[in-house]
C-alpha cells in the first residue's frame, strides 16, 4: 500500500476554480504526501492535451494510481476512467475531488476554499491508496420474455417480440385476452371499434407460434436477475409451470374505481345509476335501455367519479372526460332524440383529436355543465309530475346557477385505479409502487418503461392511466427495449457490487430482507448469505448493516471511506 | 515432559476474578498442566510477592495472562512490569481484552464515581464521609494507594499485547487451547485472538433463522419464548449478530440473549456502531415516529452496545 | 481566528451530492466547513461512520439522502431514517450534543437547500464550540 505510486492533477478550469482556490498550492501540498509520485496543476484537465498529460504520467512515470481535484464526479469521471483504461491501468484506480462545484463556485474566500480544496485533495490520496482493480463482467442473456397480462399493452409486446423472433410467455389471469379494453365499444376520438382492434391482435397472438398463452395463469415466484430469470407460474386450477425467461414485462392494467364508495351517488342503490363500464356493455349490445325496460331520453354523465378527489384518488384518469364525449356521439347516433347532459369539473381533452372531438360533440347539442372541484352533484328521485326517473341537482360554475336537469340514466365516469393484487405483483417481481399504487418508472421522463429492478419492465395502465396509445406506445418502447438487450445477447454486469465474504458470513440474516432488489439469497444448507452480484446496484445498505463485517461494497469499502474521514480530518487538524 | 518446565505468571487488573475461575474451571487440565509449568504468580490461587516478580531477568516468564482492565496506577504498573518479564503478553478475557464491565464506568467520571462511592453511598456513616487520597502521612512516614485513573484502559492501551483470549469470562475451553497451544508450542500469529472464531455468534448459535423484521423490542423476562427461534426475530435484543463466536452460545443457549462479551467480528471496528446498525437496519417500519417509539423500547443503548468494550469503542468513553 | 467547525458530510450520489452540485451551478453560497464524501446512497453510511469522524476530531457530521419516497434505491434512505433515532440515542449518552449530527434529505433540485442546511448546521456547531472528542483522548493517553 505505501510504495503506490500515485498521480496527483489539480484542475484549474480556466479560471473557474483558480480564481478562487489556489490550485498550485493545492498540487505542492499534494506532492507531499505519501505514496504520491507527481502532481501538477493544470488549465484544463478534462481537454485532450489534460487528458494525454495523466495518460503520458501513467506510462512514463509507472503511475498506479489516480487523482483528479476538479469538477464533480458526476461529470467528468467517466472521462477520466476512460484515460486511465487508454494508459492502461484499471480505470477504478481513479478518484475525484470535487473542488469546483463544491468548493470554487461556492465559496468566495480564498483562503477557506483552499483549505477545503487541500482537505478533499488529501481524503482522495488515501482513499485511491485503497482501490482495488475492477473487472465489469457479462452473462448470457436469455431471448424469452415473461408478459404478464393480456390487455392491449400486453398483447401488443407479446406481438412486437414475436414479430422479431423471440419467444414469449404470456400469463393472463383471466380466461380470455383482450383486458379491459375487450369491455369497451367505440373509442375515443375517432370512434374505432375497440372489437375489431382487438380481435386482430388477439388472432395473431393465438396464431404466432413463438407466443405460448397462458390463460387464468398467474406468477408465483420470480427468482434470478436480468438475462436469467426463473419464473414459476400456476395454470389453471392446479397446473405448474417453470419457464426460464430474460426479461419481464408487466402489463397487468386497472381496475375500475368502485362508484360504491360515493355513497350519496346511489349505485347499487338506485336502479338508474350505472357505470361507464355498464353503459359500454349497453351499447355493445346495441340495447339502451332503463333497469324497467324504458328506452331513456334524458342521460347524464357525471365526471371524475373517484378521480382529482382526495378522498378518493387525487389524480386524473385520463380517459373519462373523451370517453364521456364519446358516450355523447353513440347515445344521439343511437337515439337521435335523447339530451345528454355532461356533469364536469374540468374537460381535459388533451391528446391529438381530443380537442376537436370535444367541440364536434359540443355541436351535436351535449348540454355541458361544469360543477366544482370538491363538491359533487345530488342526485335525487323524481316528482310524480316529472318525465324522468331523476333530478340531479347540481351548482353550475360557469353560471352560477343552481341547475337542475332531468336524467334516466345517470353514468358515472368511473376512474382506473391500482389493481387489488398490485402490490404483490409488485413484490414478485422487485418493484415500487408510488402512493397511489401504480408502478414506479426509473424515471418519469427519460426512462419511462423501465424499472428500478433491471430486466423488468412495465407498460400501459399498471403504470398510470392512460389511453389505448399511450398504453400501445409503452409496450412497443418495453419491447424495443427488451429487443435491445437480446440482440447485444450478453448482460454487461456492473463492476461496483456487494460481495460476502462466505468465511466471515455467520448466517445471521441481518442483510436479508434490507435489499431493495432482493439480491441477496439465504442459502438454509450452507447457513450463508450470498449476493447476486448481477442484480445489486450497490447501494450499500447491506454492507452498512452486516454485523459480522462480511460484506464488502466494491469501490465503496469500509476501508476506502474511514481513510476519506481521516483524510478530510487529519489534514485539518495538521492545520492546527 | 520437557526438560525445562514452562514458567508463567497470571495476573489481574481490574476484575471480578471470573476468569480465574474460568482457568480453575478447566478442572484436571489446569492441574495436569502443573506438571508442565511453573505458576510463578497468582494471586487468587497461589502466594507471590511482586519483590519476586521485580527481581526476575526480563523475559524470564514465557507467558503472563493477564486479566483484567487497566483502571489504576498499580494495575498499569504491575502491567508493564509483567510485559518486560515475559515473552509472551495475553489478555485474558473481556476486561482485558476490550476493557469488559469495568469499562462502563467510561460512561462517567473519576470524580462522579469518587464522590458517589465515598460520599454521597447511603451505606457510609456520616463523619466516614471521605475520598481516599493516593498519598497520606501517617506517623510511620508516607501511605500509598495506587492512584485511581481518570477512566478505564484496556490491556494494549498500556502495553503492547501478543494475544487475546476474549470472552466475560473465556470459555473454560477455550482458555484450555491456549494454554495448550502455549506449551505446544502452536500459538498463531502475534497480536492475533485466539479462542474465537472469525464468524458471530449467530453461526454456532442452534437457533432457527428466518424473516428479520421487528415491530417491538421485548426484554427477555417480558414474553414467553420460541426456544428454537432467533431471539432477535422475537423481538428480544441478542447481540450474538454482532459478537465474534467462540464461547460456545452460552447465553442464547441458556434462553438468554447474546450480550456481546467476545467483541466484535474481526472485521468490525467499532462492535456497538455496528451493533446498532443492525438492529435499526431490521425495524419493520417507514413511519419516524413509529420507529421512534419501536426503537424507544431499547433501554440504555449505549450500555447494552458496549457492555463490555467502551474502552475499545472509537470514541472509548463518555465526553464530558 | 475564530472557530471554524469541521464537519464531515456523507451524501448520496443521486439526490443529495447532486443537488450539491446544482447549488455550485447555480453559485449559491455557503459555509465551507463541511467536507463531503460521497455514498451511493444514504444506506450505505454505517454509524461507524459517524463515530469514526467524531474520534478523528470532527465538530459536527451531516448525513443527506433523498427525500422519504424518492431514494434511487427505493427505500435507502428509510434504512438510514431508522438507524438515525439509536445512533443518536448512542451519541447522547456519549455525550455529544445533538446539533452536532445530523440528517437532512436534500433533493437533486434542492441546491439551496443544502447551501442553508450547511449554513445552519455550521452555526449550530460554531456556536457549541469544538468537539472535545480527540483532545480528551489524546489528555487519555497523556495523563491516565
Ligand atoms: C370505460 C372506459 C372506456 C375507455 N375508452 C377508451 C377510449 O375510448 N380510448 C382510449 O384510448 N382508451 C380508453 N380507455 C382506456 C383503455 O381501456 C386502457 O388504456 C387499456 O385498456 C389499457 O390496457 P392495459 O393492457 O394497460 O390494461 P388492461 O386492459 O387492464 O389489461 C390488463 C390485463 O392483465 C390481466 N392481469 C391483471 N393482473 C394480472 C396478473 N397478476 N397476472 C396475469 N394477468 C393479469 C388482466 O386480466 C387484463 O387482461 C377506456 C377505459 C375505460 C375505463
Ligand atoms: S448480515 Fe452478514 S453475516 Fe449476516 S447473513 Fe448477511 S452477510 Fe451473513
Ligand atoms: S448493496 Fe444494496 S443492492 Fe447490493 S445487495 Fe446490498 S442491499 Fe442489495
Ligand atoms: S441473534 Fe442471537 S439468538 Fe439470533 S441467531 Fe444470533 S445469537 Fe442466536
Ligand atoms: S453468548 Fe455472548 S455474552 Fe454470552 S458468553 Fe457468548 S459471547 Fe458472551
Ligand atoms: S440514493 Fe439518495 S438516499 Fe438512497
Amino acid at each position: 500500500m505505501e510504495d503506490r505510486r500515485i498521480g496527483v492533477y489539480v484542475c484549474n478550469c480556466g479560471t473557474n476554480i483558480a480564481k478562487v482556490v489556489d490550485c498550485d498550492a493545492v498540487s505542492d501540498f499534494a506532492k507531499k504526501l505519501p505514496g504520491v509520485a507527481v502532481a501538477r496543476s493544470y488549465k484544463y484537465m478534462c481537454s485532450n492535451p489534460g487528458q494525454e498529460m495523466i495518460i503520458q504520467d501513467i506510462r512514463e512515470l509507472s503511475l498506479d494510481r489516480v487523482v483528479v481535484a476538479a469538477c464533480s464526479p458526476r461529470m467528468h469521471e467517466p472521462t477520466f476512467r476512460k484515460a486511465l483504461q487508454t494508459a492502461g491501468i484499471n480505470p477504478y484506480f481513479l478518484e475525484m475531488a470535487n473542488i469546483r462545484e463544491q468548493c470554487s463556485w461556492v465559496h468566495d474566500d480564498a483562503r477557506a476554499a483552499t483549505d477545503k480544496a487541500l482537505a478533499l485533495a488529501h481524503a482522495a490520496v488515501r482513499r485511491v491508496v485503497h482501490h482495488e482493480p475492477l473487472e465489469k463482467r457479462f452473462v448470457d442473456m436469455c431471448p424469452a420474455t415473461l408478459v404478464l397480462g393480456g390487455g392491449i399493452a400486453g398483447l401488443t409486446a407479446a406481438l412486437e417480440l414475436s414479430d422479431a423472433g423471440q419467444p414469449v410467455f404470456l400469463v393472463e389471469k383471466d380466461d380470455h385476452l383482450g383486458g379491459n379494453l375487450a369491455r369497451v365499444d367505440l373509442t375515443a376520438p375517432y370512434l374505432d371499434s375497440a372489437r375489431d382492434m382487438l380481435a386482430d391482435r388477439i388472432r395473431r397472438v393465438l396464431e404466432s407460434p413463438k407466443i405460448e398463452v397462458l390463460l387464468r395463469s398467474t406468477l408465483q415466484s420470480l427468482s434470478g436477475f436480468v438475462g436469467n430469470f426463473r419464473a414459476e407460474i400456476r395454470v389453471g386450477a392446479d397446473g405448474a409451470r417453470t419457464v426460464d425467461v430474460g426479461s419481464v414485462l408487466v402489463a397487468t392494467g386497472f381496475r375500475e374505481f368502485d362508484a360504491r364508495r360515493i355513497e350519496h351517488y346511489g349505485y347499487g342503490r338506485l336502479p338508474n345509476v350505472v357505470t361507464s363500464f355498464e353503459l359500454e356493455r349497453m351499447l355493445r349490445e346495441g340495447r339502451i335501455l332503463t333497469r324497467g325496460g324504458r328506452v331513456p331520453k334524458y342521460f347524464a354523465m357525471i365526471h371524475c367519479v373517484g378521480s382529482r378527489n382526495p378522498e378518493y384518488h387525487g389524480y386524473c384518469s385520463r380517459v373519462c372526460c373523451m370517453t364521456a364525449l364519446k358516450y355523447g356521439h353513440e347515445i344521439k347516433s343511437a337515439l337521435p332524440g335523447a339530451y345528454v347532459y355532461d356533469l364536469y369539473i374540468d374537460m381535459h381533452a388533451f391528446g391529438k383529436g381530443c380537442e376537436d372531438f370535444y367541440r364536434r360533440t359540443a355541436e351535436m347539442k351535449t348540454m355541458f355543465l361544469m360543477y366544482a372541484k370538491g363538491t359533487t352533484p345530488e342526485i335525487v328521485p323524481s316528482g310524480p309530475d316529472d318525465d324522468c326517473e331523476m333530478l340531479i341537482k347540481v351548482h353550475e360554475v360557469l353560471s352560477g346557477e343552481e341547475i337542475e336537469v332531468p336524467a334516466d340514466l345517470v353514468v358515472l365516469m368511473v376512474g382506473m385505479e391500482a389493481r387489488e393484487d398490485a402490490a404483490d405483483v409488485a413484490h414478485l417481481v422487485s418493484i415500487s409502487q408510488d402512493k397511489d399504487g401504480w408502478f414506479i418508472e426509473s424515471h418519469p421522463k427519460l426512462d419511462p418503461v423501465a424499472t428500478t429492478t433491471e430486466g423488468v419492465f412495465i407498460a400501459g395502465t399498471c403504470q398510470a392511466p392512460k389511453g389505448i396509445p399511450g398504453s400501445v406506445a409503452q409496450a412497443e418502447a418495453a419491447a424495443a427495449r427488451i429487443l435491445g438487450k437480446i440482440s447485444r445477447g450478453k448482460i454487461e454486469v456492473d463492476a461496483v457490487f456487494a460481495e460476502v465474504d462466505e468465511t466471515r458470513c455467520s448466517g445471521c440474516r441481518m442483510c436479508n430482507e434490507l435489499c431493495p432488489y432482493a439480491a441477496i439469497e439465504y442459502d438454509a444448507a450452507t447457513k450463508r448469505s450470498r449476493v447476486i452480484s448481477a442484480v445489486c446496484k450497490a447501494c450499500g445498505c447491506c454492507v452498512a448493516a452486516c454485523p459480522s463485517g462480511a460484506i464488502q461494497g466494491r469501490h465503496f469499502t469500509d476501508r476506502q471511506i474511514f481513510s476519506q474521514i481521516e483524510g478530510v480530518l487529519e489534514w485539518a487538524s495538521s492545520q492546527g | 515432559m520437557p526438560e525445562k518446565k514452562l514458567q508463567i505468571a497470571l495476573y489481574w487488573g481490574a476484575a471480578c476474578g471470573g476468569c480465574d475461575v474460568a482457568v480453575l474451571d478447566t478442572n484436571e487440565f489446569v492441574i495436569g498442566v502443573g506438571f508442565l509449568v511453573d505458576i510463578r504468580l497468582w494471586p487468587i490461587a497461589a502466594d507471590g510477592k511482586y519483590r519476586d516478580v521485580e527481581a526476575m531477568a526480563d523475559g524470564e516468564l514465557d507467558c503472563t495472562l493477564f486479566h483484567g482492565a487497566i483502571r489504576n496506577s498499580e494495575n498499569e504498573h504491575l502491567a508493564k512490569l509483567l510485559r518486560r518479564k515475559s515473552k509472551v503478553l495475553v489478555a485474558l478475557g473481556s476486561c482485558a481484552h476490550l476493557g469488559g464491565i469495568p469499562g462502563l464506568a467510561n460512561q462517567v467520571t473519576k470524580q462522579e464515581i469518587l464522590e458517589r462511592v465515598y460520599l454521597d453511598n447511603p451505606s457510609i456513616e456520616a463523619g466516614n464521609r471521605v475520598v481516599p487520597l493516593p498519598s497520606t502521612r501517617v506517623d510511620a512516614g508516607e501511605l500509598e494507594i495506587p492512584r485511581f485513573y481518570r477512566r478505564v484502559y484496556r490491556l494494549d492501551d498500556v502495553v503492547p499485547v501478543d494475544y487475546y483470549v476474549p470472552g466475560c469470562p473465556p470459555a473454560p475451553e477455550q482458555v484450555k487451547a491456549a494454554l495448550q497451544a502455549l506449551v505446544n508450542g502452536t500459538l498463531p500469529p502475534a497480536r492475533s485472538v485466539i479462542g474465537a472464531s472469525n464468524r458471530t455468534v449467530c453461526d454456532d448459535c442452534r437457533r432457527r433463522k428466518e424473516e428479520k423484521k421487528v415491530t417491538r423490542f421485548h426484554r427477555p423476562w417480558e414474553i414467553l419464548q420460541d426456544p428454537d427461534r432467533c431471539l432477535m426475530e422475537q423481538g428480544i435484543l441478542c447481540a450474538g449478530s454482532a459478537t465474534r463466536s467462540g464461547c460456545g452460545v452460552r447465553c442464547p443457549d441458556s434462553g438468554m440473549p447474546c450480550r456481546g462479551c467476545y467483541g466484535p467480528a474481526p472485521n468490525v471496528i467499532d462492535q456497538g456502531a455496528k451493533f446498532v446498525s443492525a438492529v435499526s437496519s431490521i425495524v419493520d417500519s417507514k413511519d419516524p415516529r413509529e420507529i421512534e417509539r419501536i426503537l424507544g423500547d431499547i433501554p440504555d443503548i449505549l450500555g447494552y452496545a458496549y457492555r463490555f468494550g467502551l474502552p475499545a469503542s472509537l470514541l472509548q468513553r463518555s465526553i464530558r | 481566528m475564530g472557530f471554524e467547525p469541521r464537519i464531515v458530510g456523507f451524501l448520496c450520489n443521486w439526490c443529495s451530492y447532486t443537488g450539491a452540485d446544482l447549488a455550485g451551478t447555480a453559485r449559491i453560497h455557503y459555509a465551507p466547513n463541511v467536507r463531503v464524501i460521497r455514498v451511493m446512497c444514504s444506506a450505505r453510511v454505517d454509524p461507524t461512520f459517524v463515530v469514526k469522524a467524531l474520534a478523528e476530531g470532527a465538530d459536527g457530521v451531516l448525513i443527506c439522502g433523498c427525500h422519504p419516497g424518492d431514494c434511487h434505491y427505493s427505500e435507502g434512505n428509510y434504512k438510514a431514517m431508522r438507524r438515525f433515532p439509536l445512533l443518536g440515542r448512542l451519541l447522547r449518552d456519549y455525550g455529544i450534543e445533538e446539533d452536532r449530527v445530523r440528517l437532512e434529505w436534500v433533493s437533486a433540485s434542492e441546491g439551496k437547500r443544502f447551501a442553508e442546511i450547511v449554513d445552519d448546521m455550521t452555526e449550530r456547531v460554531r456556536r457549541l464550540g469544538p468537539s472535545r472528542v480527540k483532545t480528551l483522548l489524546e489528555a487519555d493517553r497523556v495523563e491516565r
